[in-house]
């Protein structure tokens, strides 16, 4: 009877997943003119969503959790990373039914999806990896080990500022490389450890040249694409994902030098920063552009925190390219939980800079306090830098889509009218008065 | 000859108004939206250019707004309810001063917009999911005390004692609330007056968000004709505001003058004044 | 020109350091067989103990000078001293700290033991920011004993009894320089003690000594007696008027901390510090190292008399991270 029960439920859940992720790629492919090359990724996330499981084949998984694990040790056993962190509602729901309702949907999604794939999963992944991030993730991991799920606690300092914390993390990713070895039964040694590395910066790279794509004064990809190419890399084999962006970034140079561009010239510029957009949940993003603008950079551990920073080691030793491995994960990140975050302040101003950015979306997830409180810091500097921002929170439900279209459609005509304005062209009617 | 409309679709009404070249209100229509809003929409606009003579093909542009404006594929373009807002509150507001913030209750929802010096929208709040203490709100416990809506103002304005607390928004436990007053004895005047206090302290509380209010308050939409919910939100804000004469319609007057704007300066014929 | 620039940012500056420090090396140990003879006023570490030199140290000669009585030091002996100093910082500025990082021979010395150790595959070790603050401080200490000492021979400092001849030189007597670098020219001399006074003997031990110091030393963390260095302290006086400058764009660091890391002294400011724009603190030696693992644009830049010779760059670093990573 119980077991019958849970199946239903796997059913049900099941089905929910695949008609949201189906809803949301309809969204996604309903804009004009999408490059061709982002068939693969549409593809990609249908075939997880509504296919019979989202885990790869034949390959040993560490899943983890948070930006933080680093992938390259992984990669070094010859394992593959699987990134946990869920957008889905559906899953959001079953983890309702045992989690705090105040708690944060990333947590809540992630927990749901572990519980309720807990009888395959449990076998299936090698371990999952939480580091001490936020408390929620803390608590989860506590939680989530009590399923059938070895779970891997990553011990993380709660700040980046000193030395001591520094040689802590170090310390701690010295101690799970050791670890690794014994969970994957694999040895890590200094030629693995070099092209694991060398894999993840050609990832990186790869990720830079879309970055610096998206400066250019005509953008050639909208947001909600790069958001599902930053978001495949949680679960596609990089060995995968290389080729297909590869293809990607040669078609979207293709359309840059023939001044095919995806919006306006005017269109308003936003940079998107706060809590995690994961497919499915990328309703945000999705309405904004839909508002007419374009999301031309991110701030977020789902796209630009995952692949942005490189690893540059000094000596080809693996104890130097460990701490070099770990420093990467930690010195430039700016994940809320870590206190003070001034590096998150700066990088925003300077990315407001760097592309030309008319205006800044603030997501945050109800629930997620480290968002919410940050958010207060943020819009002061911003306020400071002369660029507004529209702070919305928001979960993983739709039912407040209606509000929120009417809130990012009014924020973007605010830009629109002051972008009007400075061009000494039409003023909003009340401006004149 | 020009005329230009603003078509303001929200949940309980439809607000339709013409304007001309001048930016001079030539019409305004208020009609429900009921069950099948595209058709009333459609038929409502055709009223209006009836009842005022006016020929379809003189009407150059069409901005639709509000929450059904996507859905109307006869307007030219559409725009967010909250920028039409403080693009009609300015104009109309124009002779009191610069509004620095719109209260707007609607149908179903609550709004609070600042506005910066150039009458730009600097920042909102808007109330979450529910409707508490939105116009559906007052229909309800109006409903329920068995008055008519547009009497709520006077019954409050009459009331000679103190206002009673209605400690919940939620439409559901005011309800109950208001059955266990209304047993206990007590004046449906004071009653009344409470919900309206109710409301506006949710307004107060709702207006925190957007920082300083500053001198010109200007409140709109349709449960700002009621004097007793005006008086409320005064007291709970603790500052004089701005009433327009037909609070209904700014909107839909926002609308039609960004649509007299879009057109000319399409046209070319457009002169920054 | 932009190409030029772009090979320049995309080229493998530890290499050509490696060769430079050859050739710099070769120059001032050998330089006398070929009649080379810079000057004596180098700022860097050319010892006058070495016979086939191909130039000097500052330092040998500045000692002497400092022990010049002080009603001689306003005579012609003075400007002889002011000229001297004026050459050491001509040559200085021409090159700021980069002196130390391309061609001290004893900075040299140092890189290649470094090699050494990372083919045994034994990891460096670090000061905490602490124990490194603390620490630095001792080369300036050696720098006034280094003018004191001298100046207590010629002169009756506060009352006490002029110090014997004994005591010349000071620093020399105890610089590795001395002992190691006439080695390369097959003179073992230097690895004497000298027991023809007290003060001698205790100077040549102690100089054995810190020989032994700066071999271990080295061998264990990178570039280790650098952080002593008077050499080092009295170029840091000059160091702000130089030709050559490394400069920092803190708007563009993200702090990741990679200049830091690959930084042998272990500068912790090249990645912290968001304030100034001059980033050439007392103990960087310009081997611009951080400049090679900066991954963001622009944001570390070397420039010469205004012009900008050297920058980090995104295309730069992964070039030379991928090379590595390839095995070139």
């Amino acid at each position: 009877m119980e077991n019958e029960r849970a199946k239903a439920a796997q059913r049900t859940t099941r089905l929910h997943l695949g008609m949201e992720a189906m809803e949301t790629l309809r969204q996604v492919e309903e804009f004009p003119d999408n490059p061709l090359a982002m068939g693969y990724f549409y593809k990609l996330f249908q075939k997880m969503f509504t296919g019979d499981s989202m885990l790869p084949e034949n390959k040993q998984i560490i899943a983890t959790m948070c930006v933080q694990v680093p992938d390259e040790l992984i990669y070094a056993t010859g394992a593959v990373p699987f990134r946990l962190c869920s957008g889905a509602y559906a899953y959001d729901q079953i983890g309702a039914e045992f989690m705090p309702a105040k708690s944060c949907p990333v947590v809540r999604a992630t927990s749901g999806m572990l519980n309720i794939n807990e009888e395959i999963w449990g076998d299936k992944l090698s371990s999952v990896v939480i580091p001490t991030t936020c408390d929620q993730k803390k608590k989860a991991a506590e939680q989530i080990g009590d399923w059938s799920y070895n779970v891997y606690s990553l011990e993380m300092p709660s700040s980046k500022e000193s030395d001591a914390a520094r040689f802590y993390w170090q310390e701690s990713v010295k101690q799970f490389a050791l670890d690794l070895q014994k969970i994957t039964g694999r040895k890590i040694t200094r030629k693995n450890v070099k092209k694991a590395i060398a894999k993840k910066s050609e990832a990186g790279q790869l990720y830079r040249k879309l970055h610096e794509l998206r400066m250019s004064d005509s953008p050639v990809i909208l947001g909600k694409d790069m958001l599902l190419v930053t978001n495949a890399f949680f679960m596609d084999d990089i060995d995968n994902w290389i080729p297909a962006v590869t293809k990607l970034l040669a078609e979207l140079q293709e359309r840059s030098s023939e001044k095919i561009t995806v919006s306006g010239r005017n269109a308003p510029r936003v940079l998107l920063t706060g809590s995690p957009p994961v497919f499915p949940n990328i309703k945000v993003p999705i309405l904004v552009e839909q508002s007419g603008a374009v999301i031309v950079a991110d701030e977020v551990c789902s796209s630009s925190r995952l692949l942005y920073d490189a690893v540059a080691y000094d000596e080809e030793i693996l104890n130097d390219m460990i701490p070099a491995i770990a420093d990467r994960y930690l010195k430039p990140c700016t994940c809320p939980c870590l206190s003070p975050n001034n590096d998150r302040k700066r990088k925003l101003v300077e990315m407001v800079k760097d592309f030309k950015v008319d205006g800044v979306v603030y997501q945050a997830f109800s629930g997620c306090l480290p968002y919410e409180m940050e958010q207060m810091q943020i819009a002061k500097v911003l306020e400071e830098a002369g660029i507004p921002m529209l702070y919305v929170e928001t979960d993983y439900s739709p039912e407040d889509q209606g509000q929120l279209s009417t809130r990012i459609e009014a924020f973007i005509e605010s830009i629109k009218m002051r972008k009007r304005k400075r061009k000494g062209g039409i003023a909003s009617a009340a401006g004149r008065l | 000859m020009h005329y230009f409309a603003g078509i303001d679709i929200g949940s309980t009404t439809i607000k339709i108004v013409l304007t001309d070249e001048k930016e001079l209100l030539v019409a305004d229509y208020v009609c429900p939206t009921g069950s099948h809003f595209h058709k009333h929409t459609v038929a409502a606009f055709n009223d209006v250019l009836e009842q005022n003579d006016i020929s379809k093909k003189n009407v150059s542009y069409i901005f639709s707004t509000g929450y059904g404006r996507k859905l109307f594929k006869e307007a030219d373009d559409s725009i967010s309810e909250i920028s039409a807002n403080a693009v009609g509150a300015g104009k109309i507001a124009a002779t009191v001063g610069k509004v620095s913030t719109i209260i707007n209750i609607g149908g179903q929802d609550l709004k609070i917009i600042s506005l910066d010096n150039d009458g730009h929208v600097k920042n909102f709040a808007m109330n979450d999911k529910c409707a508490a203490g939105t116009g559906r709100f007052l229909d309800m416990m109006a409903r329920n005390l068995e008055v008519d809506v547009d009497e709520l103002g006077n019954h409050h304005l009459n009331s000679t004692g103190v206002p009673l607390t209605i400690n919940s928004t939620c439409t559901v436990f005011a309800e109950s609330e208001i059955i266990g007053l209304l047993a206990g004895g007590s004046g449906k005047a004071e009653i009344i007056a409470g919900i309206h206090y109710s409301i506006a302290k949710r307004v107060a509380r709702l207006s925190k968000r957007v920082g300083s209010l500053g001198d010109v308050i200007f409140f709109d939409g349709g449960p700002a004709m009621n004097q007793g919910l005006v008086q409320a939100i005064e007291d709970e804000l603790m500052q004089k505001i701005v009433v327009p004469e037909k609070p209904q319609i700014t909107t839909a007057y926002g609308a039609a003058l960004i649509a007299r704007e879009t057109f000319l300066y399409e046209d070319g014929s457009y002169v920054d004044g | 020109m932009n190409k030029l620039k772009r090979a320049v940012n995309r080229s493998d500056i530890s290499r050509f350091r490696f060769c430079f420090q050859i050739v710099s090396f070769v120059l001032l140990i050998y330089g006398g067989y070929l009649a080379i003879n810079i000057g004596d006023q180098l700022p860097t570490f050319a010892c006058v103990f070495d016979d086939a030199r191909g130039g000097s140290c500052y330092l040998m000669g500045f000692q002497h000078q400092m022990s010049t009585p002080f009603d001689r030091m306003f005579t012609g002996r003075g400007i002889g001293i002011l000229m001297g100093l004026m050459t050491f910082a001509g040559f200085f500025i021409l090159l700021n700290k980069a002196w130390c990082g391309y061609v001290c021979p004893l900075g040299t010395i140092q890189d290649w033991i470094t090699k050494i150790r990372t083919k045994t595959g034994i990891r460096y070790s670090t000061y905490s920011a602490p124990t490194f603050n603390k620490l630095k401080v001792i080369k300036y200490a050696l720098l006034v004993l280094l003018i004191l000492i001298p100046m207590g021979i010629g002169n009756s400092i506060a009352g006490l009894p002029k110090l014997s001849h004994d005591f010349a030189v000071p620093f020399c007597m105890i610089c590795p320089g001395r002992t190691v670098l006439p080695l390369f020219n097959g003179d073992i001399s230097q690895l004497a003690i000298d027991f023809s006074s007290i003060p001698k003997m205790v100077f040549s031990s102690l100089g054995l000594l810190i020989t032994g110091i700066f071999f271990t030393g080295a061998f264990v963390k990178k570039r280790f007696i650098c952080l002593f260095c008077p050499m080092s302290a009295l170029h840091y006086i000059f160091s702000r008027a130089s030709l050559l400058r490394l400069t920092k764009n803190a708007d563009k660091c993200t702090r990741c901390g990679n200049c830091y890391r690959a930084c042998d002294v272990g500068i912790r400011a090249i990645a912290d510090d968001l304030e100034h724009k001059n980033i050439v603190k007392g103990d960087c030696m310009m081997c611009l190292k951080c400049v090679e693992v900066c991954p963001e644009e622009k944001c570390l830049q070397v420039s010469f008399v205004g012009l900008p010779i050297f920058e980090s760059t995104e295309e730069g670093f992964f070039k030379r991270t991928t090379g590595k990573q390839n095995g070139k």
